[in-house]
């Protein structure tokens, strides 16, 4: 809770500032033109000046301290007995650090209960150092700032540079990103192609990283069975249920539904959109798999599994329904309305109009929504981590159980086991493929859709 | 060509059948039309039934203000509820500051170049990234090399918000876009300066369209489970956590957490989280939309 | 002219929700002659164009009362399918809509959806006879598979006029034809439309009176809503026999 009050005092000093700033910058005020910016300017500049640097220092500092919390734990006597499995380590500690902030909750692990003390002193002692840094910093840029008022000093110029520099920096956290998420995938992924060859990994057959021990390693870590399942799932059976599905809602709502009817549909459509994910596959759990379960032994199918692919793409199709749907009531709403009445003026039906002209020229930006939908589908991952089953293999039956990459992702890097294993690496390298082909549909998608409007703007 | 002095060809019974045929035609059309968004419906409206049929039971205090149990009689969301809100704070608090200035940087002020061309592309395709890339991310980045607190609200909220930020911009800059020139060279031509412009005249009138893309990001983001999933948000966790470092839960990881349980109790639990959840959403997503109708402006 | 009139309206009003845009409007057109419509922006002419084939049909909000009939048979009337009145009654827009289509799929689409040609060989030869209706034949006739959008403004209304007129309708209504064109284009389909005229009823609604004069042998002045005059192009435009229409036509306000 220290963080806040030390942020609260931060932003309580910028504004003593903006007042004392904007007082004394008045007190040079002899008339017309005397002053180079109006005192409120001043007073910007002062806040500024007081908040910026204190506010980075409080990042900084907050990047550090768990680590420097953690060494002076380990320091501690009692960290010795410290178990070396990660899990086991990170849990005792997470439960020494609640017990530290609440002292008196009852202790699960005795170790936890004896580090919670040195972590409870290192804590104070390193939030109260802190504290001090980040005000240091807030009385250094507050005094340099008060010393700058005079009255021909360019105050307002300064604050909108100072103001441009912080656009800028949140438009860079942009690339910031990207580049974070490329650098730690490709760097995971890298170590993990050090003792698994890239071209095992993307032709293999076999997918068993529990049995991937010792020397045999890449024959285990094949990831084709995933890759199947993926697009198995989420680019073949969602499709089949969201396109036909979600492109007919558009062109009920944008072309038949009356405009209360839509004013309606539109919303409840959306609502399907805002569903959680993870209720969706909840339901696909509880519900939809089950019904497909007794179909398939209804069909005549020996001992079919719960887990089954068609029940995670059908429900994945279902949540992706209102994505087509509103890319192509876009894409349709784009089209020139002189298009439809030139079909309808030479006789033709609504239907002919929507089949013939309509859909052949909103095809490129309907396709590229397609796409989108189809990178969306094979990156969720609640709906196949709840409904699609952990079996890899590649088959056609819908029926069977089958899992996909994010299933896998999740499956690596929450169980028990070291950091740094072949087996936590591969998720990143799973990771890393995803990334790579959402990336490459997006773009694709976004260029196909940013020229398609472009046409008839 | 002489079929236009006699207006026969049209009562042919050939002409009159061909017509019945393509009218049959339009009608089917239509009806699939209405199929399709009846179909979509009518799962929305099942699986809202059945959450409500399993879960209204079980939504009593107790369970409002109790914390995650292995007793499904005495498990509650209250502790899972504190921990997404903890999680939605830090996420709020970053991107949407963030995401707005990145709006107004791109909209206003950006020189067309080669780098901003860089964060055009970065940020649209930010903006469709799968979730739990950025799970593995706050993985790699906060967890592993900043040694922050697994499974805490500070950690979630980073992630989410670095995953929230795209959407912020997105809308935001379409919010700056629908504000007409006219008003910008409105205030410059008095003499006020790009920055001042932008923030007394612009940013005002766009406000309403960024906050209604703020909700719906944050909407999303409250119902995201699965880049909390990489950074350890799936620890159980009995008490309600005090403060931003503290192991905490969600409310759509508890769903998930609980959903995984083998007792028929929780069944029960689990369907009462997900109306709860569900509740927040449709609030946000029914203030979203208000806000959009009340002061939407048609320029 | 002794053969009954093609087109009749009667006590024609329309609707747009509570604002009438069309005050009682009854006309006579006639076959093999051009009917122009003329009137300053805002009056109406095109919005009673569009109800002679009920495009009107397509705002949501618009209402047509009073009788307009082609042939004698009621267009309004239940038993009157609007998809082969649309065929009956072609129509031109302002901008050249071609669709995004080849130039020849575009003058095919209307005999295509209502089944007027049995096989290859006779769409052929349907789309070559629009083609040279329209004077374009020459023009296109090595690319027939090129993108309709790919002409020339000019080139793509008369592309829209083959297109109207690969159905064989009985009436063309064009609304203001020429208005995004230039004048060579222009003069080149004013020039089809004198040639089209023996075969069709034809109406084009201007805000050229020079256009209306050149091509008209019947000139209706609209304004307001009203149908001010009706009558043989030369007698309105040299010897008007409403105030209003001369004001117009003098160059007094529109």
């Amino acid at each position: 809770m220290i963080g806040f009050i030390v942020l609260a005092a931060v932003l309580g000093l910028g504004l003593v500032g903006w007042f004392s700033a904007r007082t004394r910058a008045r007190l040079l005020y002899t008339g017309r033109g005397s002053l180079h910016s109006t005192p409120g300017y001043h007073g910007w500049h002062m806040a500024l000046w007081i908040v910026i640097p204190a506010l980075l220092a409080f990042a900084t500092w907050s990047s550090i301290e768990p680590g420097l919390i953690e060494t002076s734990v380990m320091s501690d006597p009692a960290a010795a007995a410290l178990p070396a499995g990660d899990m086991e380590r990170e849990s005792i500690l997470a439960e020494a650090h609640v017990i530290a902030a609440n002292p008196g909750t009852a202790a699960f692990n005795p170790l936890s209960a004896q580090l919670a003390e040195p972590m409870r002193a290192a804590q104070s002692r390193f939030d109260l150092i802190g504290a001090a840094l980040v005000v240091l910093f807030a009385f250094a840029g507050g005094g340099y700032g008060f010393t700058r008022i005079r009255a021909g000093f360019p105050a307002r110029t300064r604050v909108e540079r100072g103001v441009m520099l912080l656009l800028l920096a949140a438009s860079l956290m942009a690339i910031l990103t990207t580049f974070g998420i490329i650098a730690s995938l490709v760097f995971e992924a890298g170590m993990f192609f050090r003792d698994v060859s890239p071209l095992d990994f993307l032709t293999g057959l076999h997918w068993a990283p529990a049995n991937a021990v010792g020397d045999d390693l890449s024959s285990n870590f094949g990831a084709v069975p995933l890759f199947w399942g993926t697009i198995y799932i989420g680019a073949i059976i969602a499709m089949l249920v969201a396109i036909p599905l979600g492109l007919m809602s558009a062109i009920y709502l944008t072309q038949y539904a009356s405009p209360r009817l839509r004013r309606w549909l539109k919303p409840a459509l959306e609502i399907l959109a805002g569903v959680p994910t993870v209720v969706y596959g909840y339901f696909a759990a509880l519900t939809v798999a089950p019904l497909i379960r007794d179909f398939a032994a209804a069909m005549g199918a020996e001992n079919p599994s719960t887990e089954s692919a068609l029940a995670a793409g059908l429900v994945m199709g279902v949540m992706i329904i209102p994505f087509v749907s509103s890319m192509a009531d876009d894409s349709i709403a784009a089209v020139p309305q002189a298009m439809r009445d030139g079909s309808l003026a030479m006789g033709a039906t609504k239907s002919e109009t929507i089949k013939r002209v309509l859909l052949p020229a909103a095809l490129p930006g309907i396709v590229a929504g397609v796409m989108l939908a189809i990178s969306r589908a094979i990156g969720e991952t609640m709906i196949v981590v709840m409904a699609a089953g952990a079996a890899a293999r590649l088959s056609l039956n819908p029926f069977e159980s089958m899992t996909t990459v994010t299933y896998q992702i999740v499956q690596l890097l929450t169980g028990d086991q070291e950091f740094n294993s072949p087996k936590t690496l591969s998720a990143f390298a799973l990771g890393l493929v995803l990334f790579i082909v959402t990336l490459i549909l997006n773009i694709i998608a976004l260029r196909v859709v940013k020229r398609f409007r472009e046409a008839y703007d | 060509m002489t079929r236009g002095s006699n207006p026969g060809p049209w009562q042919s019974p050939e002409m009159t059948r061909r017509l019945a045929r393509r009218h049959a035609a339009e009608k089917r059309f239509r009806l699939f039309g209405m199929g399709a968004i009846g179909l979509s419906l009518a799962f929305l409206a099942l699986l809202l039934v059945i959450m409500l049929k399993n879960g209204l039971g079980g939504l009593d205090w107790s369970f409002l203000s109790g914390s995650d149990s292995t007793d499904p009689s005495l498990a509650g969301v209250w502790g899972a509820t504190k921990g997404s809100f903890l999680t939605m704070v830090v996420t709020l608090a970053l991107s949407f500051p963030m995401g707005v200035l990145a709006a107004i940087y791109l909209e206003e002020f950006a020189p067309r170049n080669r780098w901003v061309d860089w964060i055009e592309v970065s940020i649209n395709n930010l903006a469709a990234v799968p979730s739990i890339i950025f799970g593995l991310l706050g993985l790699a980045v906060f967890i592993n090399t900043f040694h922050l607190p697994r499974s805490s609200p500070v950690v979630g909220g980073l992630t989410l918000a670095l995953m929230t930020m795209p959407v912020i911009v997105i809308s935001g800059r379409n919010a700056i876009k629908a504000v007409p020139p006219s008003i910008r060279d409105a205030a410059l031509a008095i003499g006020a300066s790009r920055v001042q412009t932008v923030f007394h005249h612009v940013l005002p009138l766009a406000l309403p369209g960024i906050l209604t893309g703020t909700i719906i990001g944050m909407a999303r983001a409250l119902g995201e489970t699965a880049p909390l999933l990489m950074i350890g948000m799936r620890a159980f966790v009995a008490s309600p956590p005090q403060g931003f470092t503290d192991p905490s839960s969600v409310l759509p990881m508890q769903i998930f957490l609980w959903s995984d349980e083998i007792d028929r109790a929780f069944v029960v639990n689990t369907s009462a989280a997900i109306i709860v959840l569900l509740v927040f959403l449709l609030a946000m997503n029914g203030l979203a939309i208000y806000l959009r109708n009340k002061f939407e402006v048609r320029w | 002219m002794s053969e009954t009139p093609k087109l009749t309206a009667r006590n024609v009003d329309v609707w747009y929700g509570p604002k009438k845009a069309i005050d009682n409007v009854s006309i006579d057109i006639d076959n093999g002659l051009v009917t122009a419509f003329i009137g300053p922006s805002g009056c109406g002419k095109s919005t009673f164009l569009r109800s002679l084939n009920r495009m009107n049909d397509t705002i949501a909000d618009a209402r047509v009362t009073g009788e307009i009939k082609l042939d004698g048979e009621d267009i309004y009337a239940g038993t009157m399918d609007v998809v082969a009145l649309r065929a009956r009654v072609g129509m031109v827009f302002q901008k050249p809509n071609p669709f995004p289509k080849s130039i020849f799929e575009n003058v095919a689409y209307g005999p295509r959806i209502h089944g007027l040609a049995q096989g290859k060989g006779e769409m052929d030869l349907i789309v070559e006879k629009a083609l040279i209706r329209a004077g374009l034949w020459d023009e296109v006739k090595d690319r027939l598979t090129d993108a309709g959008t790919a002409l020339s403004g000019g080139q793509q209304q008369r592309l829209c006029i083959a297109r109207a007129i690969a159905v064989s309708p009985e009436v063309i209504l064009m609304d203001e034809p020429c208005s995004a064109l230039d004048p060579i284009a222009t003069a080149k389909i004013e020039e089809l439309i004198d040639e089209l005229k023996d075969n069709y009823a034809i109406v084009i609604v201007t805000h050229s009176m020079q256009q209306a004069a050149r091509v008209s042998q019947r000139t209706a002045f609209f304004h307001l809503g009203s149908m001010v005059e009706y009558g043989e192009t030369s007698q309105v435009f040299t010897n008007p026999r409403e105030e209003r229409t001369k004001d117009y036509i003098t160059g007094r306000y529109g």
